[in-house]
C-alpha cells in the first residue's frame, strides 16, 4: 500500500515513529492482512490536511494514550519516562491485570443496589406495604410512604453516583472509557416507565459484564434485560391478534361498556389482556444497536423481527414466590407463524431460541461490523475517522465474531491511532470534561450529587437521555456558545472547594503554593496539559495571582477541553 | 448525518475577532439600543421530539374510521357521556376535528383566531428513524446529506447584516436544536450563567494569536448513494479556533443575556416544567425590547409506543398551558409580531398498536400560534382514513410538504423569498401557500 519510494523521502525524525510502529505491529494481534500505512507518510494524509503534519513525539503519544484510554491522568500518574506508555497501554487493554480493589470495595459499600440480584434490590428499595398496613394510623402510613419514596430516590441516585465515582476513581480507566461507550450505545433512560428498578442491574450485568467480552453476548443480554424490555416497549409486544380474536374483543368491549360490572370469563379476560405487536425495539435494535439506519433492512424486516421477539417479557420467578426477578418467555403470546428476516425464511414454530438466534444473527451481520467499527473509531479516534482504518477494524470485528478486546486492540494499536491529525482532535463531552478535571486535581468524591447536577446543566444528565440514540459523540454537538460557562464555573468551584462533596487533593496546592508564579504555570501545565497553551494564553494566565485560581483557569482553558 | 462546522471556520473566526474588537470599545451598549430598523418579527420553533401522534392531538372525531382503528386510545366524541373517571371528550374545532381535551388553553386561542392547526403535513421522505427524520426536517433537506446547516441558521446567515444584534437568535437550552446549528453564531443558554466565570475566562478565550486554520475544501459531493460523503478528519488546529470562538461568544452574549434575565418579572407564573421555564426566558428577552428574531426549543418525549394517553394528556397540557401563558405574558400588541410554530418528525400509525400506543408513521401535524396569522381555521388537506388514502396502508399521508410551510412562514414574517433564494436543496417548485398570513 505504501510504495517504498515514499519511505526514502521520509525525514529522519520519522524514523523513530516508523520503527516504533513496526515494533508495535508485532505486539498487536494481527490487525489486518494488508500492509497498513505508516503514520505520517504522505499517502495516509487526507487531502484537506495540507500542510504536512509532523509526527507525534513520545511525550505527545503518552498524553494522547492517557487522554483517550482514560479520562485523563491523575496527579502524579504521568511517568517521568514517556516511553513507558506501551506498558501502560498494554495493562489498560487487559483490565483484569490491574488491581482495582479499592475502587471496587468503595463502590460495593456505597452503591449496594448495583450488586444485588434484581429481585433483592427491588424489595430493598421499594419496600412492600406491611401486612398490618390497614391497622396503622394515618401518620404511620404517611411515614411509610415517605420512607419508600426516599428508598426509591436512593436507588436512582446510586446508579448515577456510581457512574461518576467509578469513572473518576477506578484504576481500570480504559474499562471505564469503554463502559461509557456501551452505556451510550445501548442507552436506557432511568425515567421511562419502571426502568428505574432495573437499570442498576443493567449497568452491572449487561454493560460492565460484557464490555470486554463478545458483542453478541452483550446484545443478547440487553435484549433480554427488563430495563431494555421496558425502555423500548418489547415487554408489551405480543403476537398480532387474528381477525377472529379482534371480532371477539370488539364484542367484549361492547359488553363492558354496556355493563361495566359484568362478570367475564377467563377467555375474555385473557383476550383483553392480550395486546399485539409493538415494533419499537425491533426497529432500534437494527437502526441503533446493530446495522445502522436503513442499512440492509426494510420496514418489513422491522415487522418480522418484532414478531420473532414477541412474548419476551419479565417477571418474578422461582419458588418461593418473589425469590428472583428476570426475563420470561411467554409462549401463549409468542408469534409462531413462519417469518422471513433479511431474506432468511424461518419455519413455523417460533420459540424463544428463534428470537435469540435472530439477535445473534444481527450481531454477526457484516453490516454490524461496519457500523460498530465506525462508531467505535468515532469515539476513540476522530469525529471523522479514516475509511482505511474503518475497513481494518471492521475486518477484525468480523474475523473475531465481535470479540471486543480484539477490536479495541485493533483500533488503539493501529498506526492511525497516533497519527498527528488525531492528536487532541476530540472535544470532551461534559462527562469527559468533568471527570478529567476531577482526575487532574486528584479529587476524592464523598458525595457526587452536586457534580451530577452541574453535569445536568451542561446538557448531559447521566442515565437520563430520553432518546435511544444516546448522547452525541461529536464536537459540534457540545460546542455551542453559551454552555461553556458551566464548564468554567465547574473549574473555578472545583479548585476553590465549592463543589459540594468533592475534595481536591491537598497535595495539588501544596506543590504549587511555594513556587514563583512563572514556575507555577509550568507545573500546572505538566499536571493538566500536554502542550496546549499558546503565547497569548500564557500571558493571560501570568496575571493570575493565586495558585488555585490559576489552576481553575487552566482547567477551563480551551486546551483542557480537548483530548 | 453529522453536520460539522469545519468549512465555516474561517468566516466564523474572523467574525469572532471582529466582535471582540467591537466589544472592547463598548459596543454592547450601542447594540442594546433597539432603534435601528425597529423591532423585528419573531419566530419561535418548538420541536416535539419523538413523533407526536397527530390523530390524538388534532382528532378527526367526525370520521368513524378513527374509532374503529383505535378502540382503546381514541378520544371520545364531544358530548360523550358515561365516560370513565378522568376521561374527557374532544374539544371540537369544527364538525370533523377537535383538539385533545388537555389542550383547553389552545382551544381558547383557536376561538380567538390565534391558533392555526395544520394537518397531514410532513416530509416526503419515507424514513421512520427519529434521528434521520428530525435531521432532514431541521436542515429542511429530506434525503440530502450535502447541506450541513440547520434551516433557521441558514436563514440567519443569508440575511446577516453587520448591524445584527447579539441576541438576534438564541435558544434557552444547553445544546442548540439542529435547526439552529451552523455558521451563524447562536447563543445556547439554559438561563443565566455565572458572572464570575465569565469575568475569569474572558481574556483566555480571546482568539487573537490563534492561527487561522487551512480552509477545508468543501467538495460538493452530491452523491445520490446512501453512504455519506467521506470527510477528512477534524484536527486539533481546526478545533482550536472553534473553541475560542465559542468562548468569546459565550462571554459577550451571556453577559448581555444575564442582565436581561435579571429583569424577569417573578410575579408571572409559568407552568412548572422545562417548556414553561424556557418560554418565560424568551418572553423576558422580548419584553426587555431586545431585537430577538429567532428562537427554537426542543421538547422531547413524544414517542408514545405504549399507554399513550396518560403521557399525551400530561405533555399536551404542559405545551398548551406554557404557550397560553406566553401569549398572555407578551400581550396582544407584542403577539402581533410573534409567531410560534410546533412541529414533529413524523406522525404515528393510524391503527393503535398492541400496547395502547402507536408506532412510527408518516404524515404529522403542526400548530401555528400568533397575532398576525389567520387562525381559527384548520389548514391542510384531509383525505380521510379509508384504506385507499393511507400511506403504505398504515399511516396518514403527507399532503403538505413541511418545506412549503417553512417557506410561507419566512415569507410571511420576513418577506424572505425561499424560492428565489433557492433555499431548499433539490426542491425548486414550492407548493401553493396555505394562506396562514391571509388575515385582513
Amino acid at each position: 500500500m505504501v510504495p517504498s519510494c515514499c519511505r526514502t523521502v521520509i525525514p529522519g525524525s520519522f524514523a523513530a515513529i516508523l520503527l516504533c510502529a513496526a515494533g508495535w505491529m508485532i505486539l498487536a494481534q494481527p490487525v489486518a492482512s494488508q500492509d497498513p500505512p505508516a503514520p505520517g507518510t504522505p499517502e495516509s494524509v487526507a487531502p484537506g490536511d495540507a500542510p504536512q503534519l509532523a509526527p507525534l513525539t513520545e511525550t505527545q503519544i503518552d498524553w494522547h494514550m492517557r487522554n483517550r484510554l482514560s479520562f485523563g491522568p491523575r496527579l502524579g500518574e504521568l511517568p517521568g519516562d514517556p516511553s513507558k506508555w506501551r506498558e501502560w497501554v498494554e495493562s489498560q487493554l487487559d483490565p483484569a491485570s490491574i488491581d482495582d480493589t479499592e475502587c471496587a470495595t468503595q463502590a460495593a459499600l456505597r452503591y449496594p443496589s448495583l450488586f444485588m440480584p434484581i429481585g433483592e434490590s427491588y424489595t430493598a428499595y421499594w419496600p412492600k406495604v406491611p401486612d398490618d398496613f390497614e391497622e396503622l394510623t394515618q401518620e404511620l402510613r404517611d411515614q411509610f410512604f415517605a420512607y419508600r419514596n426516599e428508598r426509591l430516590q436512593r436507588l436512582e441516585m446510586e446508579l448515577r453516583e456510581s457512574v461518576l465515582y467509578r469513572a473518576a476513581h477506578s484504576k481500570r480507566q480504559f474499562q471505564e472509557v469503554m463502559v461509557e461507550f456501551w452505556r451510550n450505545h445501548l442507552n436506557i433512560d432511568q425515567n421511562k416507565g419502571n426502568c428505574r428498578y432495573f437499570v442498576n442491574d443493567y449497568e452491572e450485568r449487561v454493560i460492565r459484564k460484557h464490555a470486554f467480552g463478545h458483542f453478541e453476548e452483550m446484545l443478547i443480554a440487553s435484549a433480554k434485560h427488563p430495563a431494555m424490555l421496558i425502555y423500548l416497549d418489547n415487554d408489551v409486544s405480543q403476537k398480532p391478534l387474528t381477525e377472529e380474536e379482534l371480532r371477539q374483543l370488539e364484542l367484549i368491549r361492547k359488553k363492558r361498556l354496556a355493563e361495566p360490572n359484568a362478570m367475564m370469563g377467563e377467555f375474555a379476560r385473557n383476550l383483553e389482556r392480550q395486546s399485539g405487536l409493538n415494533e419499537n425495539y425491533a426497529r432500534e435494535l437494527m437502526e441503533l444497536h446493530t446495522l445502522g439506519v436503513d442499512n440492509h433492512y426494510t420496514q418489513q424486516d422491522v415487522f418480522e423481527v418484532a414478531r420473532t421477539l414477541t412474548g419476551w417479557a419479565h417477571g418474578w420467578q422461582g419458588m418461593p414466590y418473589e425469590s428472583e426477578y428476570g426475563f420470561q418467555f411467554r409462549d401463549p403470546v409468542h408469534d409462531k407463524d413462519p417469518k422471513r428476516i433479511l431474506g432468511t425464511r424461518l419455519k413455523k414454530g417460533g420459540g424463544e431460541k428463534e428470537g435469540v438466534d435472530t439477535v445473534r444473527m444481527l450481531a454477526r451481520h457484516p453490516g454490524t461490523a461496519d457500523f460498530l467499527a465506525w462508531k467505535l473509531c468515532r469515539y476513540l479516534v476522530n469525529d471523522e475517522p479514516e475509511p482505511a482504518l474503518l475497513a481494518r477494524v471492521a475486518k477484525v470485528f468480523r474475523d473475531t465474531r465481535g470479540h471486543l478486546p480484539s477490536v479495541y486492540r485493533a483500533i488503539i494499536l493501529d498506526p492511525e491511532f497516533i497519527h498527528t491529525r488525531n492528536y487532541r482532535a476530540k472535544f470532551k463531552s461534559p462527562f469527559e470534561y468533568v471527570v478529567s478535571a476531577m482526575r487532574a486535581t486528584d479529587v476524592t468524591i464523598d458525595d457526587p450529587r452536586t457534580t451530577l447536577f452541574m453535569l445536568h446543566r451542561m446538557g448531559q444528565p447521566l442515565y437520563q437521555c430520553a432518546d435511544p440514540t444516546g448522547y452525541f459523540d461529536q464536537t459540534e454537538a457540545w460546542l455551542d456558545p453559551g454552555v461553556l460557562v458551566h464548564r468554567w464555573d465547574f473549574a473555578l468551584r472545583l479548585v476553590s472547594g465549592r463543589v459540594e462533596g468533592v475534595r481536591m487533593s491537598p497535595l495539588v496546592l501544596e506543590s504549587l503554593g511555594p513556587l514563583p508564579s512563572g514556575a507555577r504555570l509550568e507545573a500546572i501545565q505538566k499536571l493538566a496539559l500536554p502542550d496546549g497553551l499558546g503565547e497569548r494564553e500564557r500571558e493571560a494566565l501570568a496575571k493570575a495571582q493565586s495558585a488555585p485560581y490559576l489552576l481553575g483557569l487552566v482547567l477551563g482553558s480551551p486546551a483542557f477541553q480537548q483530548q | 448525518m453529522s453536520p460539522s462546522r469545519r468549512q465555516f471556520l474561517k468566516t466564523s473566526v474572523n467574525a469572532a475577532i471582529g466582535a471582540t474588537a467591537l466589544g472592547a470599545i463598548g459596543a454592547p451598549a450601542i447594540w442594546s439600543q433597539t432603534g435601528v430598523g425597529g423591532i423585528p418579527k419573531r419566530l419561535i420553533i418548538i420541536y416535539l421530539r419523538g413523533g407526536s401522534d397527530p390523530l390524538n392531538v388534532i382528532v378527526p372525531y367526525g370520521d368513524d374510521d378513527y374509532y374503529s382503528y383505535r378502540p382503546t386510545i381514541a378520544i371520545p366524541r364531544p358530548g360523550a357521556t358515561d365516560l370513565p373517571d378522568g376521561v374527557r371528550p374532544v374539544l371540537p374545532l369544527n364538525r370533523l376535528f377537535g383538539l385533545h381535551p388537555a389542550m383547553e388553553p389552545l382551544h381558547e386561542l383557536y376561538q380567538q383566531g390565534m391558533l392555526a392547526p395544520i394537518i397531514s403535513v410532513g416530509s416526503p421522505h419515507e424514513t421512520r428513524s427519529h434521528f434521520d427524520a428530525q435531521d432532514f426536517m431541521e436542515r429542511a433537506a429530506p434525503g440530502v446529506r450535502s447541506i450541513e446547516e440547520g434551516w433557521l441558521n441558514r436563514y440567519l446567515t443569508q440575511t446577516e447584516k453587520p448591524s445584527d444584534h447579539f441576541l438576534r437568535a438564541f435558544s434557552p437550552q444547553p445544546l442548540l436544536p439542529r435547526s439552529l446549528r451552523g455558521r451563524y453564531s447562536v447563543l445556547a443558554a439554559p438561563g443565566a450563567g455565572s458572572g464570575e466565570a465569565l469575568g475569569a475566562f474572558e481574556k483566555l478565550y480571546r482568539p487573537k494569536d490563534v492561527p487561522t486554520p487551512p480552509l477545508v475544501v468543501d467538495e460538493e459531493k452530491k452523491s445520490k448513494k446512501k453512504q455519506e460523503p467521506t470527510k477528512p478528519p477534524v484536527t486539533r488546529d481546526q478545533m482550536n479556533p472553534m473553541i475560542h470562538n465559542a468562548g468569546v461568544n459565550t462571554v459577550e452574549k451571556l453577559r448581555h443575556l444575564n442582565k436581561i434575565l435579571a429583569q424577569r418579572d417573578q410575579t408571572i407564573r409559568y407552568p412548572n416544567g422545562p417548556l414553561g421555564r424556557q418560554l418565560a426566558d424568551i418572553a423576558t428577552v422580548i419584553k426587555a425590547g431586545e431585537p430577538l428574531e429567532i428562537s427554537a426549543i426542543d421538547y422531547g418525549g413524544w414517542d408514545h409506543h405504549s399507554y399513550e394517553n396518560n403521557q399525551l394528556s400530561r405533555m399536551l397540557a404542559h405545551l398548551s398551558e406554557s404557550i397560553a401563558m406566553f401569549v398572555r405574558d407578551l400581550g396582544p400588541e407584542k403577539m402581533k409580531k410573534t409567531m410560534i410554530v410546533t412541529m414533529t418528525e413524523f406522525g404515528r400509525t393510524v391503527k393503535e398498536n398492541g400496547s395502547q400506543g402507536s408506532d412510527h408513521g408518516h404524515g404529522g401535524f403542526m400548530l401555528a400560534v400568533g397575532g398576525m396569522i389567520a387562525g381559527g381555521k384548520i389548514y391542510g388537506k384531509w383525505s380521510g382514513l379509508g384504506p385507499r388514502s393511507l400511506y403504505r396502508d398504515r399511516d396518514l399521508p403527507v399532503h403538505t410538504d413541511f418545506r412549503d410551510v417553512f417557506a410561507e412562514v419566512l415569507g410571511g414574517l420576513y418577506e424572505f423569498d425561499a424560492k428565489e433564494k433557492r433555499f431548499f436543496p433539490d426542491y425548486d417548485k414550492l407548493g401553493k401557500p396555505l394562506g396562514l398570513f391571509a388575515k385582513g
